[in-house]
Formats: structure tokens, sequence, C-alpha cells
């Protein structure tokens, strides 16, 4: 029942092999679409060519000139506002020979300039002059046809800035679908919205990137990853204590979780946040959004294909108080068995300084590469990996099946097919279904 | 972030206080190489704190790309010993089997301060291999604060990790700096 057809077709692509490898109703994945350089090739052009991307939020660029070096996708990007405010995403590449015109991860620019030939742009992208320009003809030159490359797309929901490569790609608002709402209640519950502190930490793990994105939304996998934290107290001593609440499947492969905390504990409910902000939360909310907002204790999503958002709540030292935060996350792929993992700390900007600062040393201290729960997670996604590779393991599928039999609620205030139990492989499943859909073509 | 690491007089090699905060150092990567965490915890004050900021990449007319808003660590006495804690649960996985590190410690600067305390600045190479996976490397720079107790012994008040890296090419942060 588990066999994998064991060559992939010379002509990779076709809709009946593509499927073969991804058995969404079953739950049955292919092991071999993790690793495989030649799938790993198409995902370049029909994902990473096609999709939108996060690339940073509209509080890391303040200023016009600001500018933040980010991938869009997997190609170099810059994220910048320009001299009339405007944000904008550049490709990082000159025209003339294709070299990074920004070689930094952050400046206030007025021009960019390629240091090869000395070709310099302005922040909104244009073509101003090249060195030695007397010695291009009258149209050799071209300066207005030679801007740096712009994405085809970019749109914001609540500050945080997507883009795409890909002319054809459907509006933002049409490509998150239901997913905006749900942005929308997360993001926009407090006066101001949220704001990126800092910057992101970023570091390479050897993984192939949807290890990644297959363990945001898996509550399942806390108890016995992170069962350093329940030996020492940190978590619960039981394996459902994560399975309270909901999974929600957003549709185009957008998939997230409400998971609420014991019944009586009220700190733990509407996120975790302090009095002031829960008051804002109940003004800023309509009542639909309100109802799932308060009894939520955590919610992780995932806008499809490399974007999400964990706001979780923990306590950072042995017999220390839960705290709440938030941390954005983005895998850059760099090879099909290594990955750039990026992740933000943001905060809610109405509230105290305090809040704030305990926060973020919350945050860094639980998640992140140092995080007393990350560490454990890159380990599985690396072993997950390597262990994946071999022609044998390739054969087999991975085993996705919890909740296959499953009936969605219809009793939900929001939108979405929603599951009452945040135990279980829908948000894979669904992710992976996009995955299909995309790799094929549609 | 800024320990004030270079205010105070220089202590010269050869002299006992320096001496002194070598072998403190060399006892100190000598006990994490060798997984005696609670040794230590006990080479740390109450009120230590222990930073690993993040770094970018900037003009030098920026800086050196710190800027005290993003963190690797942000950990303090009792944060420290909850980490500790945790390498001795059978399920740290991370760490579980562990690490074999090599703390290489050289550059070592003192300064004697009017406050009374040490201020040190060292350069770190830490390797670090796990399993049958190959190195993992980490440089950068330590700026320690030493504080004698009551008892007459130098202990680790403070120490910022400056890292030479902007993009950590490690699998995770499990090891301590």
């Amino acid at each position: 029942m588990s066999e994998n057809p064991t060559t992939l077709p010379t002509r990779l692509g076709g809709d009946e092999d593509l499927a073969a490898l991804v058995n969404v109703e079953d739950g049955l994945i292919s092991r071999r679409i993790f690793t495989d350089p030649a799938i790993f090739e198409l995902e370049k052009e029909r994902i990473f060519g096609r999709a939108w991307f996060f690339v940073g939020h509209e509080t890391e660029i303040p200023e016009p000139g600001d500018l933040v070096a980010r991938p869009v996708g997997m190609d170099p990007g810059i994220l910048v506002r320009d001299d009339e405010g405007e944000i904008r995403v550049l490709l990082n590449s000159c025209r003339h020979r294709g070299m990074r015109v920004c070689r930094t991860d952050r400046e206030n620019a007025r021009f960019l300039r390629c240091p090869y030939h000395g070709w310099v742009y302005k922040t909104s992208g244009e073509l101003v002059s090249a060195a030695a320009e007397s010695h291009y003809g009258p149209d050799e030159l071209r300066k207005t046809e030679f801007g740096l490359i712009q994405a085809a797309h970019v749109d914001r929901i609540q500050g945080l800035i997507f883009a795409t490569w890909d002319p054809e790609a459907p509006s933002l608002q049409e490509y998150l679908g239901d997913m905006a709402y749900y942005l929308d209640l997360v993001f926009g519950r407090t006066d101001g919205g949220l704001e990126v502190v800092g910057t992101p930490q970023v570091w390479e793990v050897d993984t192939a990137w949807k290890f990644g994105t297959d363990n945001y939304t898996d509550n399942y996998h806390v108890f016995s990853t992170h069962h350093s934290l329940v030996d020492l107290g940190m978590l619960p001593n039981d394996p459902d204590f994560a399975s309270h609440g909901h999974m929600i499947d957003a549709g185009n492969g957008h998939v997230l979780h409400f998971v609420q905390g014991p019944p009586d504990d009220e700190e733990f409910k509407a996120f975790g946040l302090p009095a002031e902000l829960r008051e804002q939360m109940r003004r800023n909310l309509s009542p639909d959004k309100l109802r799932i907002a308060e009894p939520a204790g955590i919610s992780v999503g995932t806008v499809w294909p490399t974007f999400h958002y964990m706001h979780l709540q923990s306590s950072d030292v042995i017999d220390g108080k839960q705290e709440p935060f938030m941390n954005l996350r983005m895998e850059e792929p760099l090879s099909p068995t290594r990955t750039r993992m990026w992740a933000w700390f943001m905060v809610d900007r109405s509230a105290s300084p305090e809040f704030k600062r305990r926060s973020q040393e919350c945050y860094v201290r639980t998640f992140g590469p140092a995080g007393l729960f990350d560490q454990d997670d890159m380990e599985n996604w690396e072993d997950c990996t390597r262990a994946n590779l071999g022609p044998a393991a390739r054969r087999y599928t991975l085993h996705h099946r919890m909740g296959v039999d499953r009936e969605p609620i219809s009793d939900w205030p929001g939108p979405g097919t929603v599951w009452a139990d945040s135990y279980g492989e829908m948000t894979q499943r669904a992710w992976y279904g996009q995955w299909l859909r995309q790799m094929q073509g549609e | 972030m800024d320990q004030g690491i270079d205010a105070g007089t220089r202590v010269k090699p050869g002299s006992d206080l320096y001496a002194e905060v070598a072998d403190l150092l060399l006892c100190e990567a000598d006990a994490l190489d060798n997984y005696r965490y609670d040794e230590w915890l006990g080479m740390l004050t109450e009120d230590m704190t222990y930073v690993m900021p993040v770094r970018t990449s900037q003009f030098l007319t920026d800086g050196k790309g710190f800027h005290g808003d993003a963190n690797f660590f942000s950990d303090d006495r009792e944060s420290l010993t909850t980490r500790v804690r945790r390498l001795e649960t059978e399920f740290a996985w991370a760490e579980t089997p562990p690490s074999r590190t090599r703390h290489f410690i050289s550059n070592v600067l003192v300064r004697e301060r009017e406050d009374g305390e040490l201020g040190v600045r060292s350069s770190f190479m830490l390797t670090r291999t796990r399993q049958d996976h190959g190195y993992q490397m980490f440089t950068g720079e330590r700026q320690d604060r030493l504080r004698r107790g009551e008892d007459g012994e130098l202990r680790f008040a403070g120490r910022v990790v400056l890292p030479d890296q902007t993009v950590i090419t490690a699998t995770n942060l499990s090891v301590i700096f």
C-alpha cells in the first residue's frame, strides 16, 4: 500500500506522475518530494516563480530611503520605501551584469550604486546614470527600459508586505481568500496593530524546506519533541494538552489553528494578552472574530507556501510566568537539503514598554535558534532530511493520516473548513494539496 | 549592551591578576567542554547577564552591525540555570546525544575598572560536532565583566557574545558560548 513509483518519469510534471507522489485523501506523502533535485528544480519554477512571498513588515522601513535586503521566494530582493514613500520590492541585481546593487542587510539610501561599472539607480528602481556615460551612443544605454526589475505585484495586509514575481498572479486579496479574515483577526486586534522589533534572526539548517512548513501548524509533536520542558514542569504532563482547539483549512493551501488552554486558566485566554490590550481587542474585533479570539491561547498559521506566524505563550524559566509573544517565520530554500530560516519578533504597538521587553525576552529564550523549544525542532528536520534521502527510503511514503476520517464542524464563527480538534494532520494535507495543484501548473 | 568594556586600566600579561583571569577563562572552557555545567553555574554571579545580539551587515559608518534590539540569547542566571537543567533531562534532543565542543579562547585583554570589576575582551572559536555530522564552527568576541566575590573568587557578572556571522550557519544554538 505504501509503495511509490521508484523512478520519476523523464518528463516530470505530468499530472498523474505528481499525483502518485502526493495522496492527500489517504494522507500518504512520498518521501522523495522533500529531497529530489528534479522536484526541487520544478518547485523553483512553479512555486518560487509564482507564489506570493512575505518580504517584511512596513514598520521595518518607516522612512523614505529605508531598505532591507530580503529574499523574495528564492531570489534576492530589496524591500525599500522610495523617495515618494512608496513601498517597492526590487530584484537585487544590476541590469548590466547582474551584480548585487544592495550589499548590506539594511541601510538608508538615496541611490543604489552598482560597484561593478557604476550604474546608479534611484530607490524607485529607475536607472539614473552610468559611469563614463558619454561612451554609450544615443540609443545604446536605454535607461528607461533598464531600471531594476520590480516584483510583479506588491501588496500589504495588516502591514505585512507580500510580493510575487508572477505578472499573472491573482491579487493578494484573492490569493489569501479566507486567510485574510484570520490575519485581520490576529494582527489587527489592538490599536495600531503589531510592529517588528529589531532585525530578524537568520540561520541555516540542513533541512529540506518542506519539513519546516510541515511543522508549524503541527501541535501533535509538542509533547514528544519538547518533552524536556514537560520534564521541567514548563509544559503540562498530559499528551493531549495541545489538542483542545480547532484546525482550519482556509483554502489555497493557507492553514492555521487556534488552541485553547485549560478551561479555568483565564490568563491563557485572549492570547494571554495583558488587560489593557484585551480591552482594545474587544473594541477592535467584530463579534464573530471575538468569539474565536477570546478563548484562544495560541494560534499558528501559514500563508502558502513559506510564511508562518506563531502566536505562542510560554514561560521561559522553571516555575516562571507564561508570557505571550508573536514570531514570524519564513523558509528560504538554498538547495534540496539546505534552508535559510528567517525569524522576526513582533509585539503590539500600543503595549507597555515592560510588556514589550518581557514578551521579547520570553521569545528569545524559548524560540529562534537558541530557544528552549526551537532547538529541538531543527534537530528533527535535519534528521528527517537525511533519513529520507536514500534510494530505499524514497520508495516509501510518510504518514499524514491523523484525522483523514474526521468530519469538519459547521458552527464555527469564521470562514474555512474547520475541525474541532487541534491534533490532526488536516492542515498539512491541505498544504500538500496546494503543493500538488501548483506543481501540476494549475 | 555596551558594557564599557574598554574603560579602565590595562592589566598586563605576566601579572598575577592577568594570570588569574586567564586561568578562569581556561577553567570555564574546560568545564563547558566536559559537560560540568553545575561547576560552570558556580562561576557566575547571582546577577549574571548573558546576551548574544543579532548582527547585520552594514557600512562601517553605520557601526559594527549590532543594534541591541534583537538577540539570539537574552539570559540571566535563572534562565541559564533552566538551560542547564534542560540539558540534564533525557529529552533535550538537540543535545541528546550531546555535541562535542571545544572552546578556544585567545586575544585576552584585561582592564581594571573604577567600579572594581574587571573588563575582559577575548576572541573565541567554538567548534561543535554531533553524531556523525561535520563541524559547525562559531567565532567572535566575548566581552566579560568579572567581579570578586566575598569568598575572594573571581566570577562572571556579565557576558556579551558578539558573533562574527550575520547568518548563523548552524542547526541551532544549543551550546554555551
